[in-house]
């Protein structure tokens, strides 16, 4: 990197090459699969074939007699010696028992039924194939609308398939329907199951050292503050003598974040085996079974309220959520959808009554884009249906409805401040990137054609830093609020500025922007700071909120870097002015000859940072006492500025930046293959002040690869008794290089008011695609009496719609009431 | 996965002689497709070894069966359930005798429930190849009675 600054002194906001980027080019990353410890020994987990079944017997002495085999684990011995997780949600959700091995019954196609340990991961493998389950079928449920209808019970303890259900209604939602010129019906949509498909799956290493009772674990889950709390109360231990570290993390989009269970087998394992380190490495295709998927959502009854010019002035919908067989992160998703209640419209009446089910499919976890994505593409499919079914071009129809540039900061109808955006202003730019006009024309000469083109437009809203009191909305109960981030700051013995964050990167680029954040405040060059990669509870850095998720790094996690950077700064401040013999406010930072130093400007005495770090730390007779609090080793806590929600009124601001990224795709339909094909594709972004433009553009990138891949490919289908058909890469089909189109990428600025640098949480784009592709297609079939009803479409829906009429019919799916 | 299949054959041996034969495990057992060995626990229960293999998943199947109807000389029907790596299966096979002439008319139903990791990975074949090898064991029990 190097070389002077040339941008006013500011390295926020220059393109910054990546710090990681030297280490993880040149293979020289430190993932958990890498660490290997002394006498360590490998956990396989025996997983269960069936989707809903009794466990009439469990034998393990075949497994346990196979030489090489340490133990054998199973959900029997274990419960009575381990509490169940925690739940989040009140009762009756709030009963369920969860184990992190089934103990009487098994609930997805995937569940761990019992563990191996053995000294070779392979004999672990073949012992796990020895271990005899006899299963008594009982009878599935893979549909969260069937499940509510407690036929079939999952849990037992908790009496019903429902896991949470409430209401959320704003304005006055039947006046606005009383006095609508249209009101448009939508019988049904869905938004499909799919998951993340990190290059590293989960690997946990765990140690429980019976010396002194403190368990140890390295892994790549993305949330070690949430996992410790979690497991602690599991495992009966102190919260304290578990420590977690992470290192570099082959991505994660917040599916590891679910990955406790595991870690407690690992660590129970470990004990079993008298303190034995124990390591599991999911293979590919128990991560597709059985490690997260992202939540599943069926849309009904939906009516919506329209003025005579296609203002929307109502919704009101039923939702119902599906979260796989246990809830873990969940009911969190019930209520975080609501960060985002209008999307990017400015309509204020809405009542959404929204339920969540347990299912006999794989645990859900917060994907990207988690839970606001479902809830967006549903407004944008809202917006798309009802502007075809008026005749209204969807760019108007969005122009008409969108929020206003003057409007923000902008209160919705909950209570959520949005804090900046001009999202008319994103549509124009988008719409010249592509070439809108030039492509309309195109598309009404292919139409003459014969030729099924249409262009989409979607807007997504990455709303970052979750204020944790909205789960006091799902549950009263619920001891979080709030949002906080920890860093550290220090000059370290030979006077290296050395920076700690309690975040997880997974390619975000954490290194570069704290580095970046703390060159700005020292006035040195990110070169000369070295930020401590991964996570650590020993460092002491992190809060009860530390890990990477819900797109914070840029206000949470930098703010923390900032704050910590400004202590430092004041202590070398006021530590150089004593040495120096000079004022504080005499004192200048910069570089000299020796380095980065502290400069009395009246005098032109100088020392550098080895001298200040070489009084503190091992000079210090020289310090007056009145100067003894001064360490040079700064922690700072940033704790966002939220308020604990209204419960009753499930009112109040749950997030305190919206990032916002609008894209617009051409796709065709192949009329003879049904091969839906990107022709041109534009994404325009607004995270506020861009830390550093390029790792702005790669998220982008990547979320974009991510939606376009969840919109045409990738699909968790299960079948009626619910086997997952899609758990190799070749039926999954994630989306590679050669599936992307390219895509023109597009920029605007509108600044946070929320955070010291201006920067918005970003990351999470991954929805805009399925919103934006799902519009598309929309364009493209109208004519042809097709609506877009379900975020999955590949040519074989497309095929069953336009040719079998099986699916998406118009005249079965909406219906318009116009006055 | 559920794959159903039915139909129905003659055969010129008697109800009561088709009754016979299905309910015995020692006649009906062997002309399961790929048999590899049978032991009978008691007059409706036996546990029969088949060789299984799709695609990479290959092995040797246990299914425990069970005479769950037996109406003589006019209807015997087994429940099943076998393991097999990377999956379960669950079988149901019905039989319904008739007099037909001076034979028999068998009416038959099938079901075949797989469970875990085969049906993902061996997908849309498993329908064909259930059938194929259904149709293997009704050949079979057609040629053995008549």
């Amino acid at each position: 990197m190097g070389g002077e600054n040339k941008n006013g002194g500011n390295w926020v906001g220059r393109a910054v090459p990546r710090k990681e980027e030297n280490r993880l080019l040149r293979g020289r990353g430190r993932f958990a699969d890498d660490i290997k410890l002394h006498d360590m020994a490998y956990l396989r987990f025996v997983r269960s074939p069936y989707a809903h079944a009794k466990i009439v017997s469990l034998e393990t002495a075949a497994a346990e007699a196979l030489p090489g085999v340490i133990c054998v684990l199973t959900g029997r011995e274990i419960a009575p010696k381990t509490h169940p997780f925690i739940e989040i949600a009140p009762e009756p959700g709030g009963k369920i028992q969860d184990y992190p091995l089934a103990v009487s019954k098994v609930r997805y196609q995937g569940e761990p039924v019992a563990a191996v340990v053995a000294e070779t991961p392979r004999l672990a493998d073949d012992a796990a194939e020895l271990v005899q389950v006899e299963y008594e079928p009982l009878e599935p449920v893979v549909d969260a609308e069937e499940a509510l209808k407690d036929t079939s019970i999952l849990h037992e303890e908790s009496g019903t398939n429902k896991v949470w259900n409430g209401v959320f209604e704003y304005g006055d939602i039947e006046a606005a329907f009383r006095e609508a010129a249209y009101v448009v019906h939508i019988d049904r949509m869905h938004f499909h199951r799919f998951s993340s498909t990190p290059l590293e799956n989960n690997v946990v290493i765990g140690e429980w050292n019976p010396k002194d009772d403190h368990i140890y674990y390295s892994c790549n889950n993305s949330f070690p503050s949430f996992a410790i709390q979690f497991l602690a109360a599991h495992l009966g231990v102190h919260i304290d003598r578990i420590r977690v570290e992470t290192a570099d993390i082959g991505g994660s989009f917040g599916i590891k974040i679910t990955s406790y269970p595991q870690m407690a087998v690992c660590a129970l394992a470990s004990k079993k085996a008298g303190g034995r380190p124990i390591k599991w490495v999911e293979t590919r295709s128990e991560h597709m079974v059985s490690s997260a998927h992202g939540n599943e959502r069926t849309f009904r009854d939906t009516r919506v309220a329209l003025d005579k010019d296609g203002v929307i002035t109502a919704v009101d919908s039923r939702h119902i959520d599906d979260c796989g067989a246990y809830p873990r992160y969940e009911p969190l998703g019930c209520v975080i959808w609501s960060q985002v209640v209008p999307g990017v419209y400015r309509f204020r009446n809405v009542r959404i009554d929204f339920a969540q089910a347990v299912t006999n499919k794989c645990p859900v976890g917060p994907n990207r884009g988690y839970s606001r994505m479902q809830h967006l593409w549903f407004l944008e499919r809202v917006v798309d249906i009802c502007a075809h079914e008026l005749g209204i071009p969807g760019d108007e129809m969005r122009m008409r409805n969108y929020i206003r540039a003057e409007e923000f900061p902008y209160l919705t109808p909950n209570g959520c401040i949005y804090d900046s955006g001009n999202y008319p202003k994103m549509l124009e730019v988008a719409k010249k990137l592509i070439g809108w006009d030039e492509w309309k024309k195109k598309q009404a000469e292919a139409k003459a054609e014969g030729r099924l083109i249409g262009l989409g437009i979607g807007t997504t809203l990455d709303s970052g830093t979750n204020n944790f009191g909205q789960s006091q909305i799902v549950n009263p109960g619920a001891p979080f609020s709030g949002n906080s981030q920890g860093a550290n700051c220090k000059l370290d013995i030979y006077g290296e500025v050395i920076v700690a964050v309690g975040s997880c990167p997974q390619g975000q680029g954490h290194e570069t922007t704290a580095a970046q954040v703390v060159a700005d405040v020292l006035g040195i060059s990110p070169d000369l700071i070295s930020v401590r990669t991964g996570f650590d509870t020993e460092r002491n850095v992190h809060t009860g909120f530390s890990g990477t998720y819900a797109s914070q790094f840029a206000v949470s996690g930098l703010s923390a870097v900032h704050g910590a950077a400004q202590k430092l700064k004041a202590e070398m401040k006021r530590l150089a002015a004593f040495v120096l013999e000079a004022k504080e406010d005499d004192i200048e930072f910069g570089t000299g000859n020796q380095g980065p130093e502290l400069c009395a400007r009246s005098t032109g005495k100088s020392i550098n940072y080895w001298g200040l770090a070489n009084i503190v730390n091992v000079n210090s007779a020289v310090l007056p006492t009145d100067m003894h609090d001064v360490t040079l080793n700064c922690r700072y806590v940033w704790r966002a500025p939220f308020k604990v929600p209204d419960k009753q009124k499930k009112y109040g601001n749950l997030t305190l930046t919206y990032a916002s990224q609008l894209h617009i795709a051409v796709v065709e339909v192949e009329r003879d293959t049904f091969i839906p094909r990107i022709l041109d594709y534009v994404a325009v972004d607004d995270c506020g002040t861009v830390i550093n433009p390029p790792i702005v553009e790669g998220q982008v990138y990547g979320a974009t690869a991510h939606g376009i891949g969840a919109a045409l490919m990738e699909n968790c289908v299960y079948d009626e008794v619910g086997n997952m058909l899609t758990s190799t890469f070749s039926d999954y089909t994630p989306i590679t290089a050669v599936n992307m189109p390219k895509v023109k990428y597009g920029h605007i600025s509108t600044p946070s008011p929320h955070s010291y640098s201006g920067a918005k949480g970003m990351g999470e784009g991954g929805a805009a695609p399925i919103h934006t592709i799902s519009a598309a297609l929309q364009d493209a079939l109208f004519e042809s009496g097709v609506i877009i009803d379900d975020s999955f479409n590949n040519a074989d829906s497309l095929f069953r719609a336009l040719v079998g009429k099986e699916v998406a019919q118009a005249d079965k799916v909406v219906r318009v009431d116009r006055r | 996965m559920a794959i159903k299949l039915g139909g129905e054959f003659e055969v010129k041996r008697t109800p009561a002689e088709v009754y016979e034969f299905l309910v015995d495990a020692n006649k009906f057992a062997p002309l399961l497709p790929d048999f590899q060995g049978l032991t009978v626990q008691d007059e409706k229960h036996f546990t029969v070894k088949v060789n299984v293999g799709v695609s990479y998943i290959k092995g040797t199947a246990e299914v425990k069966m069970e005479l769950t109807e037996a109406v003589p000389a006019t209807r015997a029907q087994y429940k099943g359930q076998g393991s097999v790596s990377g999956g379960n299966v669950g079988i149901t096979a019905g039989f319904d005798l008739s007099p037909e002439g001076a034979g028999t008319k068998v009416r038959w139903q099938g079901e075949a429930q797989v469970f875990g990791r085969l049906t993902s990975v061996a997908g849309g074949l498993l329908e064909p190849l259930g059938k194929k090898q259904v149709q293997k064991l009704i050949d079979g029990l057609q040629a053995a009675l008549q």
